[in-house]
């Protein structure tokens, strides 16, 4: 378990009756940096809370580093080697970001002086206005300094990009890129920006309403997922596990399959449909096709209640 | 290197780095004996993952474009003196069944693929 950054077997947590998180299996890989998608309310915050300790999960299991946050000591070791930049910037809005870096280096064992001093010029960060009157891409850029100068093991970041002009954004990747991966380190973030993802990121998971819809690695969805859209009548309702999800528009059909695409789709002609076409598909179709609600025909999709798919590989 | 990848093509992105690199050694625009930027710099360059690029240098050296020297870079070969007419056509198979097959589905005749085929070769230039 300890060769895997992060770990979660069954993790489920319930706000009351509301389920924020299902029987989510993660295993990320150390080098890895993977994409953790879902729209608003999806539980992505949650998980990531519930993997620093901030959150108790319900049911299941979390181990980051080999690490159990639920531990006392355990997560005191986490919180040395883990990074973590959430959505709500909260820091001293009175202190400068300068400042900031000398109250937080004194907490990480490992924080680099030069790190910081490279970020502050590469992003362009006033460091000695007060942090609460820098806009909110400088509060978001102060946060990520201050993360990516502990030099952690593990970045999880919620978010990251919200509200960063293109060019800092594209500096950013090339940061987390340079710093970070480069040294063998971990990233785990949440994204809504799904170009950025799609080119930063080697692995995705698409989360659901707590469900995780879809796990696999970006090369794979480029080599082997396509979209099939038939036309016919009495279509299939997939059961193929290779079939991701199939969504219906009238007298259309479309299925993202996983893999064997081609051999899908002579079946779909051997039971008289037309194949009208086969096509690569980006991350962003994918997530859209995945998060259609109005006509769930497969587990892949958002409304079915099924088993998720996963492409472990 | 100037190299620009796609990522929601449908192209793996390693594939796209050899295909690019393979084309700018064919082109000349990578001469042998030219060093290939650094893994880690390269991903830094495209904003990719390092792993990505350390796959497709790989395979590039598995087929004798490349030629690295053990904690000293990556490097254009001088040509696959070594392989066999035979192993080369091997190689090359695939790609023309992939050919054939895509402009068979297409509905392109016989010589509309081929003059294809060859308007790619003479876009290279040079070179017997």
């Amino acid at each position: 378990m300890s060769d895997v950054a992060i770990f979660t077997e069954g993790l489920s947590k319930s706000f009351g009756a509301q389920a924020a998180v299902s029987q989510l299996n993660l295993r990320i890989q150390p080098g890895a940096v993977y994409g953790f998608l879902g729209r608003n309310g999806a539980g992505k915050t949650t998980t990531m809370r519930m993997l620093l300790g901030l959150v108790r999960p319900t049911k299941g299991s979390v181990r980051v580093l080999g690490l159990d946050p639920a531990r006392e000591p355990e997560l005191l070791r986490i919180l040395e080697r883990v990074a973590f930049v959430s959505q709500r910037k909260q820091l001293y809005g009175w202190a400068t970001p300068a400042e900031l870096v000398r109250m937080n280096k004194a907490y990480f064992p490992r924080w680099s002086d030069d790190a910081a001093a490279r970020l502050a010029q590469r992003l362009e960060i006033p460091m000695n206005m007060a942090f609460k009157k820098l806009s909110i891409g400088n509060q978001t850029k102060v946060a990520l300094l201050l993360a990516l100068a502990q030099e952690a093991e593990v970045l999880i970041l919620d978010e990251p990009t919200a509200g960063l002009d293109p060019v800092m954004v594209d500096e950013i990747l090339r940061t987390f890129i340079e710093d970070h991966v480069s040294q063998g380190r971990t990233i785990f973030l949440s994204s809504h920006h799904l170009s950025e993802v799609e080119q930063i990121c080697d692995w995705v998971g698409i989360l659901d309403e707590g469900r995780l819809l879809l796990e696999s690695r970006l090369e794979e969805i480029r080599q082997e997922f396509r979209l099939v859209i038939a036309s016919g009548e009495g279509l299939p309702v997939a059961q193929s596990a290779d079939v991701v999800s199939a969504t219906t528009d009238g007298r259309f059909r479309s299925y993202v399959v996983a893999r064997d695409a081609e051999r899908f789709a002579a079946e779909l002609r051997g039971q008289g449909a037309a194949i009208l076409e086969i096509s690569p598909l980006g991350l962003r179709e994918l997530f859209l096709h995945l998060s259609r609600k109005e006509d769930p025909c497969t587990p892949g999709n958002a409304g079915a209640k099924a088993a998720p798919v996963s492409s472990f590989s | 290197m100037l190299l620009h990848l796609n990522p929601s093509s449908g192209v793996p992105l390693y594939l796209q780095l050899q295909a690019q690199v393979k084309q700018a050694v064919a082109a000349g625009a990578l001469r042998t004996g030219e060093a290939l930027p650094s893994t880690r710099k390269l991903a830094a360059e495209l904003r990719i993952n390092p792993n990505t690029v350390a796959r497709a240098y790989q395979d590039l050296e598995r087929d004798g474009v490349t030629r690295s020297v053990p904690g000293g870079g990556t490097f254009v070969a001088d040509g696959l003196p070594g392989l066999l007419k035979s192993e080369k056509v091997k190689r090359l198979r695939p790609h023309a069944r992939q050919l054939a097959v895509e402009g068979r589905q297409l509905r392109l005749t016989r010589e509309e693929t081929l003059k294809l085929l060859e308007e790619e070769l003479d876009k290279l230039g040079g070179q017997a």
